[in-house]
């Protein structure tokens, strides 16, 4: 089976990888392009661990097939931080203690960061029903739902 | 060393339904070699799995563990954990 | 958070510094098992069984081995043959089915190929001839007269008299205390409930994976996410039939387990690929293996009985309790036997538990196993025993509730607990008197859970500059790295972040037991603060050289040795100044601390749960949370924060959603996560954590384990709430919109109390 040549454009740099027709782009984001950030925790898009913003658009990359990535431009996690500084929503998280096995953080942040970019000063229902598409197992949700609003709250002031 | 040594109830089958009996016993192996003595049958179902609480202290493996004169030793069924 | 005795000051512990390892985790950069590739890697892909019970006439690998990319097939026979009595056999033969397969999911081969996808197709090509046998699926199959035996071996443990035929009961466990009769006959009420409870999952976002390479010179190293590596070492060797030294188990960052990663499932099939093909094999579990072939907690059939005296005095009670292990013995009747009466104070009791094999996956642990659910049966008719009695639900609770010196159900007397404490906590709270809304209803319930303690290591390295790095075995699955740095920077002087906590892997640092039982902060802590403590002696001594004085003039204050001798005054010294000369003063700083951790102390909860009830639907919604614990001494309280609230939202997924359900022939109909509908955020409020702290004696900080006990109280914390809303009682779990709709028109509409 001959593979597909995908160029785009992750977290601001052109990015070219080859993959399979039928190859999901989590899986190629992860095992050719080398970022694993994103996690597969279902595969089928109901827990939000894989997901990225593609054109503007927060999707679970466990339901896009890589070839679909050609001439997008994507951001994931490992994107969050320019250089050294981490993004309010990484600082808010880590001083929020809104993680505790981190294996859905990724996700949490990149799906935060969308609700935030849409609308900068959410209500906590708006939290929870912006972040009703990822699951967290450990927290019970309160510190995530927290840590975002302090995100909101620094990135508002700033 | 004279001890008191306490079952919990599914382990009183070879002591007749005793729930407390003396035995003797520098450490707590001695003592259940000492209650199978009294007791036979009860060295088996002591040494399959069983901690023992002395002095407030849960011991999960307390076949060495030594004994003072006097002590009240509780042996109760091995836990097992999930997280 | 409530304090409720003096404690020394701390400096370090109690505090809440950024975990050591978060940057990692919110940049996407920590390695979990999945994230890991070796150069060379094959993929491993696992057959299982599509049906729940039946013999393997055959299994013809040739197919499948012929196809393209594929580089190794292996099968049960491909393993070291296992008796029924070798201590491991049950884990063996799940792990790969043998003569029969025993639940939807069993492996009964596993095939690695050069792609996931060569793999995937070689598996399908594998044929395996079966004899399906009829399928035991529900407690009241396994207990029927004529029941097909899933196990011709299993002779009941714990039955007077002793079994003589094989059956599907592999364990009865028998409690009792005072005269059964003669309490009831005290009794001015009496009441006897039935419960039912299914099979839920531990539902942990990262699936099992692990990589495994092993070399022509017959090692192997295992990269994997688990609670214990040290564990997956041994269960690996025993099922291969290795030596221990063969094996190197790596610990991958582990994303979140709550008992169902103490147990292994892929990681000697991956070694055995691996040897086969001479190549690294990676597996990772899809969600839906997940769900059919790892971890559920038992479903129960529980019957409780108890009987009060009319001032509210607990005088009697009596349980039948009925656990399903899944497809293989298991202690959950044990356990639930071990909980079931422990928060009260009852003088006269008997308890019978039985555990139950039916043909699904093999339960594993999931936080304090079996006591969520004899606390939904106890604590609800707690509920109703108050309301008839007239009495305050919180006051019959503290007239009951045990403390330091009464009997525990297993005789011994509790040493210093907190659950009184914790009761008062939650009654001082806002939340206890606020208002409720219309269709609203607020529950409170209890819950208990042993804690353990097992075998911990840990290593003390000072770095040349006067860092430390603390080498553990323990997997953190929850902040645990931050805790270990806090004990040791109190124990040091030195600031938590001069500390670099490390998960060390088995060749690195003394054995560990696995991260169960809520025992790492507090069995791996000790450890952790014994090798400090020597560390403390040893830098003592340094100094003392470089002072030139008698070590015992010496004293280790906040981070500097201080001389405290009469010969006039000299300079602390910093560690620091002390590393910078190790190597004239003796050589490197390094202390170590191994110990089997004595005094767990037991861990109680008790939480207050407000829901709104859609009277029209049936949906419950969870409006209100708050939720206390005794944590003896909270080492990081957001970490202990975060273990209350991840057992609440556990909880009440468990209360309201969550079940295991199979068809007819045993095949689980729901294995996805929209399927089995876990809490998701819009499902769940703020969670407020009531951390109460009576110090466990035992543990240098008085620390008592946090990882379970959280889970105990939700079920009946809202079954309580969903009755004071409808005055309907649900005694069967899960309590699903349509379970409380039915139960809302029986009782002729809303509000028919
Ligand atoms: S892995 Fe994509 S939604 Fe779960
Ligand atoms: S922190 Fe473990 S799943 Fe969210």
């Amino acid at each position: 089976m001959s593979r597909v040549h995908v160029t785009c454009t992750i977290n601001g740099d052109p990015a070219e990888f080859l993959c399979d027709g039928g190859q999901t782009l989590l899986d190629a984001l992860r095992d050719e392009v080398g970022l694993t950030g994103a996690k597969e925790g279902c595969g089928t898009g109901d827990c939000g661990a894989c997901s990225i913003v593609m054109d503007g658009r927060l999707l679970c990359s466990c339901l896009v097939l890589a070839p679909e990535a050609e001439g997008t431009t994507i951001s994931t996690v490992e994107g969050m931080a320019s250089g050294d500084d981490l993004h309010p929503l990484q600082q808010c998280f880590l001083e929020g203690a809104a993680l505790q096995c981190g294996v859905c953080t990724p996700g949490f942040l990149v799906a935060a960061k969308a609700l935030l970019d849409r609308n900068p000063d959410p209500t906590e229902t708006e939290i929870r029903y912006g972040l009703a598409g990822n699951l967290c197992r450990c927290t019970g949700y309160d510190k995530i739902v927290r840590a975002v609003q302090a995100a909101a709250a620094a990135i508002n002031e700033s | 060393m004279a001890v008191s040594v306490h079952l919990s109830s599914n382990l009183r089958g070879p002591t007749g339904g005793l729930a407390e009996v003396e035995a003797e016993g520098a450490t707590v192996g001695a003592l259940i070699d000492d209650l199978d003595q009294r007791y036979p049958g009860l060295g088996d179902a002591l040494r399959a799995g069983v901690s023992v609480v002395i002095d407030g202290l849960l011991i999960a493996h307390p076949e060495y563990e030594p004994l003072a004169d006097g002590a009240q030793v509780y042996f109760v069924p091995q836990t097992a954990g999930g997280s | 958070m409530t304090v409720t005795e003096p404690k020394p000051s701390y400096k370090y512990v109690g505090t809440r510094p950024v975990r050591h390892d978060g940057l990692e985790k919110v940049t996407g950069r920590a390695r979990f098992a999945a994230d890991l590739n070796m150069s060379g890697q094959l993929h491993g892909i696992v057959v299982r069984s599509p049906h729940a019970h039946a013999r393997i006439v055959s299994i013809d690998t040739s197919e499948a081995e012929a196809m393209p990319g594929v580089k190794a097939v292996i099968i049960g026979d491909d393993f070291p043959a296992v008796e029924p009595g070798h201590r491991q056999y049950d884990m063996c033969i799940n792990v790969i089915a043998r003569d029969k397969v025993l639940y939807e999911g069993h492996a009964v081969a596993a095939v690695a190929a050069s792609t996931r996808d060569q793999a995937q197709a070689a598996a399908a090509a594998v044929k395996v001839e079966y004899d399906v046998l009829p399928a035991v699926l529900t407690i009241d199959q396994a207990l029927a007269p004529d029941a097909p035996v899933l196990h011709a071996h299993m002779m009941t443990a714990g039955a007077n008299p002793p079994a003589e035929e094989p059956s599907n009961i592999s364990n009865i466990t028998r409690f009792s205390g005072g005269e059964l009769d003669a309490g009831f006959a005290e009794a001015d009420l009496v009441i006897e409930r039935e419960f039912t409870t299914q099979p839920v999952h531990q539902g942990y976002i990262e699936p099992h994976a692990c990589v495994a390479d092993t070399g022509q010179d017959g090692h192997t190293t295992i990269w994997c996410s688990s609670q214990g590596h040290f564990n997956v070492r041994s269960s690996t060797a025993t099922l291969l039939g290795w030596e221990t030294t063969r094996i190197r188990v790596i610990p991958a960052e582990i994303g979140g387990g709550f008992g169902g990663k103490t147990t292994i499932y892929l990681e000697p099939l991956a070694v055995a690929l691996s040897a086969k093909a001479g190549r690294p094999v990676k597996m990772v579990m899809t969600r839906d293996e997940v769900f059919r072939a790892t971890g559920p907690a038992p479903g129960t059939k529980l019957r409780i009985k108890l009987g009060v005296q009319s001032d509210g005095n607990l005088v009697a009670g009596d349980a039948y309790l009925i656990y399903t292990n899944g497809a293989y013995a298991g202690p959950g009747g044990l356990l639930g036997a071990m909980t079931v009466f422990e928060s009260y104070k009852i003088p006269n009791f008997e308890v019978e538990a039985l555990d139950v094999v039916i043909n699904t996956a093999r339960s594993a642990a999931y936080r304090a196993p079996a006591a969520p659910l004899t606390a939904y049966a106890l604590e609800t008719m707690l509920d109703e025993l108050a309301e008839e009695l007239g009495i305050d639900a919180m006051d019959l609770r503290l007239k009951n509730a045990v403390a330091e010196g009464d009997p525990s159900t297993m005789g011994f007397p509790f040493a210093r607990i907190g659950f009184v404490e914790c009761l008062e906590a939650v009654r001082d709270h806002p939340h206890f008197t606020a208002p409720l809304g219309p269709n609203q209803g607020r529950g409170l319930a209890a819950g208990y859970w042993f804690n353990i303690g097992e075998s911990s290591s840990a290593t003390v390295n000072l770095n040349e500059d006067g860092t430390a790095t603390v080498v553990t075995g323990s997997p953190d699955i929850g902040g645990s790295r931050a805790s270990m740095a806090l004990m040791a920077a109190e124990e040091l002087g030195i600031d938590p972040h001069d500390i670099r906590p490390v998960v060390g892997d088995t060749e690195a640092v003394g054995f560990t037991d696995i991260t169960e039982g809520s025992r790492a902060t507090f069995a791996t802590g000790m450890a952790v603060v014994e090798a400090c403590r020597k560390m403390v002696v040893e830098l003592r001594g340094r100094a003392a050289k470089m002072m030139g004085a008698d070590i015992d003039d010496v004293d280790w204050v906040d981070g500097q040795a201080v001389y405290t001798g009469s010969d006039g005054d000299k300079d602390p010294l910093s560690m620091a100044a002390i590393c910078a000369k190790a190597k004239r003063t003796g050589g490197p700083l390094t202390a170590t601390g191994s110990l089997e951790a004595h005094g767990a102390g037991p861990g109680f909860a008790v939480h207050l749960c407000d829901v709104e009830v859609d009277q029209e639907t049936g949906v419950v919604r969870v409006v209100r949370y708050t939720a206390s614990q005794d944590a003896g001494t909270a080492i990081h309280p957001s970490y202990v924060e975060g273990q209350i609230q991840g057992g609440v939202a556990q909880g009440v997924g468990w209360a309201l959603n969550e079940e295991y359900i199979y068809d007819s022939d045993g095949v689980m109909e729901n294995p996805s996560f929209l399927d089995y509908r876990v809490p998701v955020a819009s499902d769940l409020p703020m969670i407020d954590a009531i951390i109460v702290e009576v110090p466990n004696p035992a543990h240098p900080y008085g620390v008592r384990g946090v990882g379970e006990t959280g889970i105990v109280p939700p079920i009946p914390a809202v079954a309580n709430a969903i009755y004071d809303a409808t005055g309907c009682r649900l005694r069967d779990l899960p309590m699903s919109p349509i379970r409380v709709l039915e139960a809302i028109t029986a009782n002729g509409g809303s509000n028919g109390s």
